[in-house]
Parts: structure tokens; C-alpha cells; sequence
């Protein structure tokens, strides 16, 4: 072996790299984006969830127990609201605008002592808080439990005596038997169809681009906007399919509960793959060769991955990141199937979720559209 | 007669290098237009301003009568482009049927041109094959069938004949004469100075400029010398003097 020739290549391929600027940016910006957005994703825990306490609790003052154990409750992770009846509280979990229900029953604290005074002659006295939480995302949930719990050991630490309270969180507004991977299948549907959508339309349109046959097109009949609107379909078609299998699996496989409208939701994954498909075309205006329209992987794959509440609800991500959560369209996309398939919500509920994936859409097959119709 | 093409001090400049430098030619009505000469010569960026794919960046151009660009003579032109510009996981069949589709045939249409068309390309026991299952001559031959699928009334070719052997080549030229005998018009690109003999008229282009223009016979007795490549090389000398 001489070392000359081998040599030879190592300054051939790093001439290579050295002319290629943009698989130089994969190589050195691509990991540091990786360990950046995981560490920061993953770091994270669930900060300012809105519960709403329905306090029955009769005392007033220094002497009320359920206003000692909320005013314990970490505030960093629960943001409290009040409401006077258990239906309204519920409504608003039932209407995404809180995540929980804590319910303080009627004479609370005097329940509390007379329990710990003995007075077991008080059959009625109620001393379990009860909490009916959101269970479609355990991920929010069991941290409401968490906190409700601490601030109850707590206060009782606190009074220093023995006090019989009890949580009872058994109960769910939504997902009562939500397993983690009930939460996590609609998300892995949407990633899958969003990142398997956005580098076929792109690995299919630089081979337009690269085999002639978008010259052959550009000079026929077809529009730009037909072009891309049969792009379109025969995206949302396969995202359909893609996601019937997925779910089929995801049942079959795993048990994952339905509760919701399943055509529903595969309307809401047809319409992630039209926003994916017109992204695909977007980028393949960067890319010269298959080869270099492979390297947008990490930037399409990634924050969607992490930052779209497929493993980690939005709330655990820090607030400065948050914004480009909300700038994912698969951060809707995974909203709107979850709260379908789990919760069983329909258009009426879901519609500023799908409302995001229409402007999404048409901003993206608008400027797919324009960047094929724009002449060099 | 209305010339099928007219283009007027057609010029593009790629971020400073001029590609098209103050071209201009009429193509008659059916006849074959050669345009020779070296690669980076200007006549692909020339042909694809003609098809409405690149934008001039100064000039004019007449394309069927129409200034271009112009979406309406799209349905007209037919345009083979040096790639193969055939979709290789689908069938011949299938490319020709597609094509077909986008410029607004019936199935009935796509049918009875289609055999006709695979007759004459000697692909008629190819027509199930997948693009690459056919052999290189083949697919250029699927190439120029799919372009001429939508019956153009002009055709421009922009190296039709790069990498197809001289029978294949021959052959490809044959069919260029009956389709001109028929009274299709036809703008071709070529570096291969000795096919274009068959054009009815040649434009030599070199840095974007058009050097020289006439018929083989003109040009050849113009610059006294035996081939069309001698007669290039005349004019390039000559250009390069000035």
C-alpha cells in the first residue's frame, strides 16, 4: 500500500466536502442542531398547565384546608383557575381550555378534622380531593398528579398531625386507560407521513428536475399550479393509506384506543401530507441531485420530531423555543389526530387545528407554484 | 409564408456571462433549422427561451406567430430535451399514455397514435417494458415518440442524437425528413457537424453569437472546404480574428 495514493483520496473527498457547502453544513451544523434540540426538548419539564379548582369547601380564611393545600400546589407547573361548578370546570377541560379538574367536596376541612378527631360518626364526611384529569396526554397528567399530591403531603407536613385526606385522580375526562402509546401513535402517524411525504415529493421533483421530464411538462399544456395540485392529490392519497396502515397497526398491535371519528383524522393526515408535499417541492428548488436533497433530512425530520408534542407536550418545551413549535405545521397535525382518536373530538372543536393546516397548505402550494413559474 | 420561428437580438446573460448573445434567425415554415456548434455554444439556453423555460434577457422571440412566452403555443411545439425526460420506473406505455394526458388527448387519441407511433420506432414489442428495461437507443427512440405523441406543428430537438449510433442516428434523420416532407418545422440542436447535411438550413453558433447562416451547400461553398466542420472552423477562425 503507498500512502501517497491513499492520500491522494483523503484530499479528493475532502475537496469534495470543501466545494459542497451544503453537505459541510450537515456535517458540522446538522449534529449541533441535533444535541441542541434534544437537549433543550429534553431538559424541559411540563410548566404552567391550567387546572380549574371547584372548591366546595365551606371554611374560610386561615382555617380552610383546601385553600392551605392549593396555595401549596407548585405554580410553575399549575396555573389555577376557579370555576363554581364541576360541570363548568369539566367544560372547559372538554373544550382544550384546561388540562384538569381538582374538586375540593363540600365542608372539606371539617371533614378533614372530625376524620381526625375519631368522629367516625360522621358517615358523610367527604375528605378525598378528586382530580379528573386530561389522560389523553400522560405526559401533562401525571404531573397534575404529581403536584396535587405534593401539595397535599406537604400541607399536611405542615399542620403537623395527622390529616385522612386522599387524592382520587382514578377517574378521566378523557383517556381513562390512556397508555403512553395511546398518546404516542397519532403523533408517530403525523411525523411519518410528514417526513416520508416531504422527501418523496422531494426526491420525486429533483428527478423531475435532474431526468428532463419537468422541461418536457414546463413546455406542454400543464400549469405549475396543475402540476403541483396533481402533486397534491396523489400525496393526500398516500398519506391516507400511509395512516390506514399505521392506525390498523397501532390497534392490532398495541391496542390503541379509538374513541374518536378515524375518517376524521385521516382527513387531518391527508391535509399534513398536501402541507408536506408543497414543503417537498419548496425544497427542491435547493437541490441540484437526489443526493443533495436527501441531506434536508435532519432539518425536516428533527424539530418536527421533538418539538411537535409527538413525545413531549408543548408545554415541557421552554417558552423561548416554543414559538417554533407553533410554526411546525405537524404541531397541528398531532394536536388534531390526538384529540380525535383520544378525546373524540370533532370538526367543531378541532377546526383551528385544521384552519393552521389550510394556511399552511396554501402558503406552501402558493409558493411551490411561484417558484416553478419564476424564470431564470 | 409566416416564419414558424423568429427570434430578434435574443440575448441572456447568466449572472454576467453572456450564454445568448444578440441571436437572430427566422425558421420557415417546413423546414429543418440546424443549429451547430460547440457545446456552451448558446443553443440549448437559445431552444429553451423558444419553449418558454428560460426567460430572455433581452430581445424578442416569435414562436407560431405568438411573442413568447406564451402558454397558448405550448400545445403546438413539441420539445425533446437532451435528457431522456422519460419517467424510467414507468412503462413505455405509460409515459406515452401520461404525455398524452397533459396535452389534452382522448384515450382514444393516445390509443391509435400510439401504434402508430411505436411502428414506426420499432418499439411495438417494448411498449409493457419499463423505461429501464429498454436498451439506450431504445429509450431515445421512446424519447422522440413521446414528443411527437400530441402531433406538433413544430419541433424543437435539442441534441436528439447525442450518444444514438450512426444507424440509430441515421435512421433518427430519415424520420426527421419524412416528418419535414409532411410539413412539421423543425429547430435541432447538434454538435455533430457531418449529420447536420440534412437540414435545410444551418446556423453556426459559437459564444452565444450566430457566426454563419445558409444552406450546407451555401456554407460549404462559401468557405471552399469539403465538410461542415471545416466550414465551422472557417468561420470560428474568422470570427476569432475580428
Amino acid at each position: 500500500m503507498k500512502f501517497s495514493r491513499a492520500f491522494a483520496v483523503t484530499k479528493r473527498v475532502l475537496r469534495d466536502l470543501k466545494n459542497d457547502r451544503r453537505q459541510l453544513a450537515l456535517i458540522f451544523i446538522a449534529p449541533l442542531l441535533v444535541i441542541s434540540i434534544f437537549g433543550v426538548a429534553f431538559t424541559g419539564s411540563v410548566k404552567d398547565v391550567r387546572v380549574v379548582v371547584v372548591n366546595g369547601d365551606t371554611a374560610a380564611g386561615n382555617s380552610s384546608l383546601s385553600d392551605k393545600i392549593i396555595s401549596n400546589f407548585d405554580t410553575s407547573v399549575l396555573n389555577v383557575a376557579y370555576a363554581n361548578s364541576e360541570s363548568d370546570a369539566v367544560g372547559q377541560v372538554q373544550n382544550g381550555s384546561a388540562s384538569a379538574v381538582i374538586v375540593f367536596p363540600a365542608h372539606f376541612t371539617q371533614s378533614v378534622a372530625a376524620k381526625a378527631a375519631g368522629q367516625t360518626s360522621v358517615p358523610s364526611a367527604n375528605t378525598t380531593i378528586t382530580l379528573l384529569a386530561d389522560k389523553s396526554n400522560p405526559n401533562v397528567s401525571d404531573p397534575i398528579i404529581a403536584t396535587v399530591n405534593a401539595a397535599v403531603v406537604q400541607t399536611i407536613q405542615g399542620l403537623g398531625r395527622q390529616a385522612p385526606v386522599s387524592v382520587d385522580a382514578s377517574n378521566a375526562i378523557y383517556g381513562a386507560n390512556a397508555q403512553f402509546i395511546d398518546f404516542f401513535a397519532p403523533g408517530i402517524i403525523c411525523i411519518a407521513v410528514w417526513q416520508l411525504t416531504t422527501l418523496l415529493t422531494l426526491i420525486s421533483f429533483v428527478g423531475e428536475r435532474t431526468t428532463g421530464t419537468l422541461f418536457r411538462l414546463l413546455a406542454s399544456p400543464l400549469s405549475e399550479s396543475e402540476l403541483v395540485a396533481g402533486y397534491a392529490m396523489a400525496f393526500g392519497i398516500i398519506g391516507v393509506a400511509q395512516s390506514t396502515v399505521l392506525l390498523t397497526a397501532a390497534v392490532i398491535l398495541f391496542h390503541v384506543t379509538i374513541v374518536g371519528d378515524v375518517l376524521l383524522a385521516f382527513a387531518v393526515v391527508a391535509l399534513l401530507a398536501i402541507v408536506s408535499e408543497g414543503l417537498g417541492i419548496l425544497l427542491s428548488s435547493f437541490a441540484r441531485r437526489e443526493a443533495q436533497a436527501i441531506q434536508f433530512l435532519p432539518i425536516v425530520v428533527l424539530p418536527a420530531f421533538l418539538l411537535s408534542g409527538v413525545f413531549w407536550p408543548i408545554q415541557a418545551i421552554p417558552e423561548w423555543l416554543r414559538p417554533v413549535s407553533y410554526v411546525l405545521p405537524t404541531t397541528y397535525a398531532v394536536e388534531a389526530v390526538r384529540s380525535v382518536i383520544l378525546r373524540g373530538w370533532g370538526l367543531d372543536k378541532i377546526y383551528p387545528d385544521v384552519l393552521a393546516l389550510l394556511i399552511f397548505a396554501g402558503v406552501f402550494l402558493a409558493l411551490a407554484t411561484v417558484l416553478l413559474r419564476r424564470r431564470e | 409564408m409566416e416564419d414558424d420561428v423568429c427570434i430578434q437580438n435574443l440575448e441572456k446573460d447568466f449572472d454576467g456571462f453572456k450564454a445568448v448573445n444578440n441571436l437572430s434567425l427566422r425558421v420557415k415554415h417546413g423546414e429543418i433549422y440546424g443549429l451547430l456548434g460547440p457545446n456552451g455554444a448558446g443553443k440549448t439556453t437559445a431552444i429553451r427561451i423558444l419553449c418558454g423555460l428560460l426567460r430572455a434577457s433581452s430581445g424578442e422571440a416569435y414562436v407560431l406567430g405568438k411573442k413568447i412566452p406564451n402558454k397558448s403555443v405550448e400545445s403546438s411545439i413539441g420539445y425533446m430535451p437532451q435528457e431522456l425526460a422519460l419517467y424510467r420506473n414507468l412503462t413505455l406505455h405509460e409515459n406515452l399514455a401520461f404525455y398524452g394526458e397533459v396535452f389534452g388527448l382522448n384515450k382514444r387519441e393516445i390509443e391509435t397514435r400510439e401504434k402508430a407511433l411505436l411502428k414506426l420506432a420499432d418499439l411495438e414489442d417494448s411498449k409493457n417494458l419499463l423505461i429501464d428495461e429498454l436498451s439506450g437507443g431504445m429509450q431515445h427512440r421512446a424519447s422522440l415518440a413521446c414528443t411527437l405523441l400530441h402531433q406538433p406543428q413544430l419541433l424543437f430537438l435539442d441534441e436528439p442524437t447525442i450518444g444514438v449510433d450512426p444507424d440509430l442516428r441515421a435512421s433518427f434523420w430519415r424520420y426527421f425528413e419524412e416528418l419535414r416532407d409532411s410539413g412539421i418545422t423543425m429547430l435541432i440542436t447538434t454538435h455533430y457537424m457531418d449529420e447536420a447535411r440534412h437540414c435545410d438550413r444551418i446556423g453556426f453558433m459559437r459564444g452565444g453569437r450566430l457566426i454563419a447562416e445558409g444552406s450546407p451547400r451555401e456554407l460549404l461553398e462559401l468557405t471552399h472546404t469539403d465538410s461542415l466542420e471545416d466550414a465551422f472552423l472557417a468561420y470560428a477562425r474568422t470570427e476569432g480574428s475580428h
